[in-house]
């Protein structure tokens, strides 16, 4: 279970202050594929980082499986990074000398498995995401860009974690990689009891979540449809909104 | 893929740059490992010139300096007197005889001018050398010199005839009586064969024979041969290292008095101080005791020890010069990483997302600075071995020039009188200097080079800490 507390991230510019993350409350079950929709700038990326303890709230609070992000030593972060959080960057971020099969390699390495392994370990997960055989060992930088999205996506199943942060997963990848990107995701979900948070590029992905989120200038909506009408509320208790209950969503504080 | 591998694959990564950095890298350290093997080989110089220099002081008759001759030979009592300076250690008679051959003494032709004195007696004792002759014949040619000098020794060639060539001239042999069993500069004998005199201050009949003299004369330990018609006993041979030195005989000083019926006479006392810091002072002290008017006290070896002074600036300038070029291969290492580090700030970024430990990614930096000076350091000992014996050569040279220009000529030339010989014994101060031997030996290149990878080590842990509070987030957020 992931619990998200009254999450608010602040920036300053000049003399603005920017929220790109405001109050923001919501829970997820284990196990549960959600997304989350917004505009270019809404916040989307820097609510995956507080999830994913790339970045720290400046107020509110992060709980997953009952343990408190907020507070937590860096070598503490780190591990729960390594252990539980498993991303896909929206520009893949990969380690561009090193081959497929090394970057996949590269958090077992970091969670101490052993060498063979962890090779057999990236080799089946590179399978999983259709990448050939072949282009295990090439460098990554010489991979299209659908198959270094591949490689991104392996790398973040590497430890089997029990969240999923992803940013387009399927973006770069036609439409039936992509397909086989959401099933594989969807069975992650389902069989794995993996928590998935995934920003998609288009809404066709969003509409095969379970439960899809809307950002807006810092707020956070939850989308439901209902007898065919589609309802947003606002939910800062991180209680699945009722039908109905629609709230407007907060601004910028400037 | 571990570590270690990921380090040597980014050292490897831009090619032509790691070319670039490995040749400033192998430029520095192999100035460094050049300079410490000539600190090595300049240090193990200065303790063997150290032991050289010892606390030998030299009392010779006052006047027996040069050519000229003259004043009063030196007594038994003299060296009571200096045994009783403070801070003197010990003292040392000799007698000097000059040996001549009796079948070149008894030729009508030599008649005369054997032994010769003066031109070609190499120094003070000369002038206090007694003459006897011996059935010994010397081990060594005149040669050029020898004979020049022993042509113009007495003049006899120049008789009334004027037109006689002068025969060949034979060597005379250098007979010291000794009061112990030490070399006339002081240093105990090396005795190769038999035994020593035994007692040095009573008669013995015994002699100690340099190794070529007793070889070209066939003597072995307990073999006799003759001087002034009185046998001596072969009871050991000697190398004193030089073919000069080993045309040379030791008798007891008792011994050499008696056979120059001037008992009681020395002619040079060896003197030593008990420590080097007492040496100068030693000496005023028995200049005083003895009278200047009496005796001359020189510092046999003090050419040598300005040599030593001398090198030792050469070992400081070595020391200072390594652990500057050491420095610098650090500097270079900090400056190279710390470039890598920025430029890979976002690599380091995703690493750390995807869970590495700071310590894990500090220690690739570190790995990836080794692999580097690694390289660096195969390259610069390889330019060590060919560089260090020119910079020590070019070092000493320079330095050991200002040491020679220091020395006085003929300074120390008491007690030798070996004719064919050019100079005294210390008239190879330069080469002694410039017979540094700089050979970049494995074990010096070994430290050195353990030396280079510590300031490697602390160079990329900087740069390496750094790393650490590199937070994801800031360079992720390009996103």
């Amino acid at each position: 279970m992931i619990v998200v507390k009254d999450l608010v991230r602040q920036f300053k510019s000049g003399d603005r202050t920017i929220k790109p993350v405001n109050r923001v409350s919501f829970g997820l079950e284990r196990g549960t594929l959600a997304s989350i929709v917004g505009k270019s700038g809404s916040g989307k990326s820097t609510l995956l980082s507080l999830l994913g303890a790339l970045d720290k709230p400046t107020s509110g609070d992060v709980v997953v499986d009952g343990m408190s992000l907020a507070g937590l030593p860096d070598g503490k972060l780190t591990e729960y990074r390594r252990r539980d959080i498993g991303f896909v960057f929206q520009q893949f971020n990969l380690i561009p000398n090193l081959s497929a099969v090394d970057n996949v390699m590269l958090p077992i390495e970091f969670a101490g498995v052993r060498k063979v392994a962890r090779r057999q370990r990236a080799g089946e997960l590179l399978e999983q995401v259709q990448l050939s055989q072949d282009k295990h060992g090439r460098r990554v930088n010489r991979l299209s860009g659908g198959e270094q999205q591949r490689v991104a996506i392996a790398r973040a199943l590497a430890n089997e974690p029990k969240l999923i942060l992803a940013d387009e997963p399927t973006g770069n990848l036609d439409e039936q990689t992509g397909e086989h990107i959401v099933e594989l995701l969807k069975s992650l979900s389902r069989d794995h009891n993996t928590t998935i948070l995934v920003v998609p590029h288009d809404r066709g992905l969003a509409n095969k979540t379970d439960r899809r989120f809307r950002l807006q200038q810092g707020r956070l909506s939850e989308e439901t449809v209902r007898g065919g009408v589609r309802e947003t509320s606002l939910d800062s208790e991180g209680v699945p909104a009722q039908a109905g209950t629609a709230a407007s969503v907060g601004g910028c504080a400037g | 893929m571990s570590v270690l591998a990921r380090s040597v694959g980014n050292a490897f990564r831009n090619k032509i740059r790691t070319a670039a950095i490995v040749a400033v890298l192998a430029v520095a350290i192999g100035l460094a490992l050049a300079m410490l093997v000539a600190n090595q080989a300049v240090a193990a110089k200065v303790q063997e010139l150290n032991a050289s220099v010892g606390t030998v002081l030299t009392v010779n008759p006052a006047g027996g300096q040069g050519f000229e001759g003259g004043g009063e030979p030196l007594t038994q009592e003299q060296a009571a007197t200096a045994a009783a300076v403070p801070n003197v250690a010990s003292v040392v008679g000799t007698k000097a005889l000059r040996l001549g051959t009796e079948t070149a003494t008894t030729s009508g032709t030599n008649a005369g001018r054997t032994p010769p004195t003066g031109p070609g007696g190499g120094g003070p004792g000369g002038q206090s050398a007694a003459a006897a002759t011996t059935s010994l014949q010397a081990a060594i040619d005149a040669g050029t010199l020898g004979n020049r000098n022993g042509a113009g020794g007495t003049g006899t060639n120049t008789g009334t005839t004027g037109t006689q060539t002068a025969p060949a001239f034979s060597l005379p042999i250098t007979a010291t009586g000794i009061g112990a069993e030490v070399d006339s500069t002081g240093k105990a004998l090396t005795i190769i064969d038999g035994t020593g005199l035994g007692d040095y201050s009573a008669t013995t009949g015994k002699a100690l024979l340099g190794t070529t003299l007793a070889e070209k004369n066939g003597l072995t330990v307990g073999s006799t041969f003759t001087i002034n018609s009185q046998a001596f006993t072969v009871a050991g041979t000697f190398d004193s290292g030089t073919a000069f030195g080993n045309n040379a005989l030791y008798l007891s000083l008792a011994d050499a008095q008696h056979l120059a019926a001037l008992p009681g006479e020395l002619s040079s006392m060896i003197v030593t101080v008990d420590s080097m810091e007492n040496v100068e002072s030693t000496k005023t002290a028995l200049e005083n005791a003895l009278g200047t008017d009496k005796a001359d006290v020189t510092q046999g070896q003090r050419n040598l020890e300005t040599a030593a002074s001398s090198l030792n600036s050469v070992k400081g300038i070595s020391l200072i010069a390594f652990v500057a070029a050491l420095a610098t291969a650090g500097i270079i290492i900090l400056l190279i990483m710390v470039m890598l580090v920025r430029e890979r700030r976002r690599e380091i970024g995703v690493l750390k997302a995807i869970g590495a430990r700071n310590r894990t990614i500090g220690l690739q930096f570190v790995l990836e600075a080794l692999v580097l000076v690694a390289l660096g350091s195969t390259v610069g000992a390889a330019v060590a071995s060919f560089a260090s014996g020119g910079i020590a050569s070019a070092l000493i040279s320079s330095n050991s020039a200002t040491a020679a220009a220091a020395t006085p000529r003929g300074a120390g030339m008491g007690g030798g009188f070996p004719g064919g010989a050019q100079g005294g014994p210390f008239s190879g101060t330069t080469q002694l200097l410039t017979s540094v031997s700089a050979n970049a030996s494995p074990p010096v290149i070994a430290a050195g080079i353990a030396a280079v990878f510590g300031v490697a080590i602390i160079g990329a842990l900087v740069p390496a800490l750094l790393t650490a509070r590199i937070r994801p987030i800031e360079v992720l957020r390009g996103e």
